[in-house]
């Protein structure tokens, strides 16, 4: 057990190792943040002199070991952008975003457990179909698009609902519904499928057996059980709701993570993209690490398999 | 001993058949449907989809005050015919779709039978890789990726595959995993079999119909992806027709009464992404009841 | 899942205020770029158009570009020139406080000259020998040679000429003044939430007169759709950067005005194959063909309704040393028989069209005005960072999409565009070279505006460039506000001056 756990933990850390590599290269092989920090054409003295003050002019390998011994200890640089901490920048985020994430969460599962639950125990009646498609339809559209037709109807139309920004608990209904119906469907799938494992299972054709309602088998025996794979899927979805919300923070003028995600790729703001990268990244892998722990304390078999 | 070719195709046909039953009729009446008009779009198509002119901008659908029945679903803000982009686009969103999902499946494959058959450290390589991978946002990488290889097509369709195979690596690996303790692939060894053959001739068919569950499910997950580039302005470089590049396009209209600059692509989406959906939901049942975690 | 429920719970509870009215005398803008703390600080200023957004309401500068004057005196009352041009004396305005009460002082202008480290700073420091202050409110430049180009540089085109107090600088340090910065400007720096918005409010003693508006607000809302919709909602009262379709729902929206502004920031098209022989382009006539192939005046209806400037060159009309070139007139006839005449009579492939993906929209219909005469050209859309890199790394063939908003004269625009050795420069002619070289050298204004204009001339006579437009930037304001200070300032893209905007019945 105690090799296992810690061979997982060492390969956490290879793949966090690989990850800071490619983000680094990656940012620094897509274009020259200079260009964008100035109006084209300006003067070369000027580029230069940018160039000099982000750090830019010194040898790769040095700007790659200067990133990962500061990141180590918890420092990303700061923002070529804003000019001021990255770490600081996603601490100012992070509260939009968990609020937006959780909300989001909120109203996936609500669409996606239900309607995967009546999949499972109604296979092809008319509760199955409606349920499904619902959830289905939000993995079917660009969620600007359903952004964008949302503002359309409950803002510009109606004038319920304000179109963008945050602060009120009016503003997060929107960006959180567009957002939650795309992972709807994830969640309706892997709780269709582990309920009709469940319900296969000895004890609940025992339960079954000792003439228990059938309402009582579902939700009291199957459910329990069946739950337990869709809120490890939720927790690696909340983690990309969380960092990666690009395209609706984006339309709703959300102050989230990925929005600021998406102005340092913009703006080539390496410290803001490696910083958040890495930081989501470094969640995944830890709650991947912890999953396949506890799974593997749970069911030693799994270990081989994993 | 001689299981000739014939036979086995006979046996594939054979399930195949039976396995037609419960098929979902509309969603694959309607795949089959937009597949016909991104054939023949050339034929059908009555305008050009990528010149238009500019003195015929926002013309309305038909039947709405304004329009005219050269245009029956309007023009765009270029003066370009929507239905005639809406039939190319049908070609350009299924090629960009279907490319993407083959390539990134046959990677994803190979990768995922290398890893769980050969095991240590090829194994240990692809895994720490695909975990990488996995690790960054989609919608990031695909977005550096775009600013790399620069707009094109093509490139569209190397950054949706180069983002996405990963998923049938760590799928693939795991039934690997489990095919190889299984007898026949025992016997294959002792009869001495090469590494090679066994994966090929052993491995590859069994994990087939995982394949193309997963394939069929991520057909939608591209498309949509796709679209996403375009409204970020990474995705198929303008003038071709592509859905998402129409509905990225069209989206200012939206708010000034252009509605069908939208809804109509948007529409179009959405029905190819649920039918693909519903049709992957289908399969999965009837082909690989016990796949999880998609 | 109780975790989730929870958070809803704690949303609902903390978020009851509703969506309240906006409080009286405060004007909310919806902008389209997310603000940077360095643009609070003049010594940062990069050299981007956008952070005058800021200066205008939070800094004040020696002197700055007013509605009535390109340079009007502000913190300096006048200024002269010695008879030899080495020497340049400032006068200052009695009596002007910064927001924390101290005095604007000749200590503040030479502090503020001296840590400048902005765009143009190398430019101003290599050719300043010395500040020194004769008298309490007198400051005095020496220069080490005669530089006709020094007022532009320390007042417009740089950051160094706008004056922080250095008292409160050296107490907080840097990195303090950008959290709260302090300014001699009409508004005081109130808060500002990265991403999210910026508040100021209006500082009682401001020297000119007291502002109007008790808060000015700026959010940023990035995409153009939403933020016409915050408009429409009446959530910010002035939206920046509506384009195309949105812009014509804004004017045809009761009790919206837009508002347009022709900015410094003319797009042209560049052949950069004009100088390899084997290329369509090299052909001057293939190169006609396209400019008149072109309605320009059809591609700013649509696009930008008609409010950009056909100016017919790349050099913003409003710089000095411009010259006028004459309009080419949209005729596909003569523009075939120009190509038929050049060898190409069923036109020819064109290879990639490289743009900046921003402005793929005005792109895209220079494409298809090109296709009709027969120039078969391939859009190659690419994401700004990488554009412009790709764009100095000489990465380009046939045609490339360029626009500058760079600060500076015809003369510094010469230099990045047109003549050899500048970072955007693919090929060069001799003769502007030559002439480039002798203007940079020649201190009599009246030789080198004639040298310049000769240069520009040539650019016209060799068809070097398809010019498309100066770029209008539409802009938009609702109905509570009576004067946005939209476009008051000519050239000014942005709300300002500040203190004279105006809303309704205040």
């Amino acid at each position: 057990m105690k090799t296992f756990v810690l061979k997982r933990i060492g390969y956490s850390l290879v793949s966090l190792c690989l990850l800071s590599l490619t983000i680094f290269l990656f940012v620094r092989l897509t274009g020259d943040p200079t260009v964008l920090l100035v109006e084209p054409g300006a003067s070369r003295e000027d580029m230069a002199m940018i160039r000099e003050q982000l750090g830019l002019d010194r040898p790769l390998w040095e700007q790659y070991g200067t990133f990962v011994a500061s990141a180590v200890r918890g420092d990303f640089g700061k923002s070529f952008y804003y000019r001021t901490p990255v770490l600081e920048l996603y601490l100012s985020r992070l509260p939009s975003s968990l609020l937006l994430a959780a909300a989001a969460m909120t109203f996936s599962l609500i669409i996606g457990i239900p309607s995967g639950i009546i999949a499972a125990v109604s296979v092809g009646r008319f509760g199955d179909n409606a349920g499904k498609i619902f959830s289905l339809l939000g993995l079917s559209m660009p969620q600007f698009w359903v952004g964008l037709l949302l503002i359309l109807f409950f803002s510009v139309y109606l004038g319920w609902l304000p179109s963008s920004g945050s602060g009120t608990v009016w503003h997060v209904i929107m960006p959180s519904f567009a957002l939650g119906w795309y992972f709807a469907a994830a969640h309706m799938r892997l709780t269709r499928s582990s309920m009709l494992e469940v319900l296969g299972s000895e004890y609940v054709k025992l339960a079954r057996l000792k003439g228990l309602p059938e309402r009582r088998v579902i939700v009291k025996h199957a459910l329990k059980n069946a739950l337990i794979p869709v809120l490890t899927l939720a927790g690696i979805n909340l983690i990309l709701m969380v960092n990666a919300a690009v395209v609706v923070e984006t339309v709703f003028a959300w102050p989230g993570i990925g929005r600021l995600l998406y102005e340092g790729i913009t703006f080539r703001d390496f410290p803001i993209v490696q910083a958040t990268v890495m930081i989501g990244g470094s969640m995944i892998v830890v709650v991947n690490l912890v999953v396949d722990v506890l799974y593997a304390v749970i069911d030693p078999r799994i270990r081989y398999v994993r | 001993m001689a299981v000739t070719r014939a036979d086995r195709l006979t046996v594939a046909w054979r399930s195949a058949s039976i396995n037609l039953q419960g098929m979902p009729v509309f969603p694959v009446a309607i795949l089959v449907g937009l597949g016909l008009v991104a054939i023949f779009a050339g034929v059908l198509a009555p305008h050009s989809s990528e010149v238009g002119n500019l003195g015929e901008r926002f013309k309305p659908p038909a039947w709405q005050q304004g329009g005219t029945s050269n245009f029956l679903l309007g023009t765009d803000h270029l003066g370009r015919d929507v239905l005639s982009r809406l039939m190319f686009g049908a070609r350009v969103s299924i090629m960009v779709g279907l490319l993407a999902v083959v390539v990134a499946g046959t990677i994803g494959t190979a990768l995922g039978i290398l890893s769980g058959y050969m095991g240590r450290w090829v194994d240990q390589v692809i895994m720490r890789v695909t975990d990488t991978w996995l690790a960054l946002p989609a919608l990031t990488f695909a977005i550096f990726l775009a600013a790399v290889v620069g707009p094109s097509l093509w490139n569209i369709v190397i950054i949706l595959s180069a983002v996405y195979w990963t998923r049938y690596a760590r799928v693939i690996r795991g039934e690997v995993l489990s095919l190889k303790e299984r007898e026949f692939v025992r016997l294959a060894i002792v009869a001495g079999c090469s590494k090679w053959t066994i994966m090929r001739r052993h491995i590859l068919p069994n994990v087939l119909n995982s394949a193309i569950v997963l394939a069929s499910l991520q057909l939608g997950v591209v498309i949509i992806t796709e679209a996403a580039l375009s409204f970020l302005g990474v995705g198929v470089p303008p003038p071709q027709a592509a859905w998402g590049l129409m509905l990225a396009d069209g989206k200012k209209g939206l708010m000034a009464g252009y509605w069908w600059l939208t809804v109509l692509p948007g529409l179009c989406i959405m029905m190819m992404v649920l039918s693909a959906n519903l049709l992957g939901d289908w399969l999965r049942v009837k082909l690989d009841p016990q796949l999880r975690q998609l | 899942m109780h975790a989730f429920f929870l958070a809803c719970l704690l949303v609902v509870t903390l978020g009851m205020s509703p969506a309240a009215a906006a409080p009286e005398g405060q004007v909310t803008w919806g902008v389209h770029i997310s603000l940077a703390p360095t643009w609070f600080d003049p010594a940062e200023m990069p050299g981007l158009i956008t952070p005058f957004m800021i200066m205008y309401a939070l800094h004040e500068g020696m002197a700055k570009a007013m509605p009535d004057n390109t340079m009007a005196p502000m913190l300096a009352e006048s200024w002269k020139m010695s008879p030899d041009g080495r020497v340049y004396d400032f006068t200052l305005r009695k009596g002007v406080k910064f927001h924390n009460g101290d005095p604007v002082t000749a200590e503040d202008v030479k502090f503020s000259f001296e840590r400048y480290k902005g765009t143009a700073s190398s430019t101003l420091k290599d050719r300043v020998a010395a500040v020194e202050i004769p008298g309490p409110s007198q400051i005095r430049f020496r220069l080490k040679t005669p530089w006709p180009d020094f007022l532009t540089f320390y007042m417009s085109a740089s950051g160094a000429g706008w004056i922080v107090p250095k008292k409160y600088v050296e107490k907080v340090g840097d990195d303090g003044y950008k959290k709260a910065p302090i300014g001699a400007g009409p508004y005081k720096f109130v808060s500002f939430t990265p991403g999210v918005e910026l508040v100021f409010e209006a500082f009682d003693q401001y020297w000119r007169k007291t502002p109007n508006v008790k808060r000015l607000v700026f959010k940023v809302i990035p995409d153009e759709a939403t933020r016409l919709a915050a408009l429409k909602r009446g959530e910010i009262d002035i939206v920046y950067s509506v384009r195309g379709e949105l812009a014509e729902e804004l004017q045809r929206t009761a009790g919206l005005t837009l508002k347009p502004v022709v900015i410094q920031a003319p797009q042209w098209v560049n052949f950069v194959d004009q100088w390899d022989p084997k290329s369509p382009w090299h052909d001057r006539r293939v190169r006609l063909a396209a400019n008149l192939a072109v309605d320009r005046k059809s591609i700013n209806q649509a696009v930008t309704l008609g409010h950009s400037r056909l100016t017919n060159s790349m050099i913003p009309s409003t710089f000095d040393f411009y010259w006028q070139p004459p309009p080419y007139p949209f005729d596909p006839a003569q523009a075939k028989k120009l190509l038929a005449d050049a060898g190409y009579p069923n036109g020819f492939d064109a290879g990639d069209y490289f743009m900046d993906i921003t402005y793929a929209n005005v792109q895209e219909i220079v494409a298809n005005y090109l296709q009709q005469i027969g120039i078969r050209s391939k859009l190659k859309p690419v994401e700004r960072a990488a554009f412009w890199s790709g764009y100095a790394d000489k990465k380009y063939r046939n045609l490339a999409y360029t626009a500058s908003g760079a600060f500076g004269n015809a003369a510094t625009r010469l230099e990045s565009f047109i003549v050899k050795g500048g970072p955007y420069v693919y090929g060069s002619y001799p003769e502007i070279d030559s002439l480039f070289k002798d203007q940079s050298g020649e201190l009599d204004r009246k030789k080198r505006e004639a040298m310049l204009h000769k240069i520009q001339q040539l650019v016209y006579e060799k068809t070097m460039v398809l010019p498309i437009w100066e770029l209008g930037f539409l802009n938009g304001h609702g109905p509570r506000v009576q004067e946005s200070g939209l476009g008051l300032i000519p050239g000014h893209a942005y709300s300002a001056p500040y203190e004279d905007v105006k809303l309704k019945g205040k």
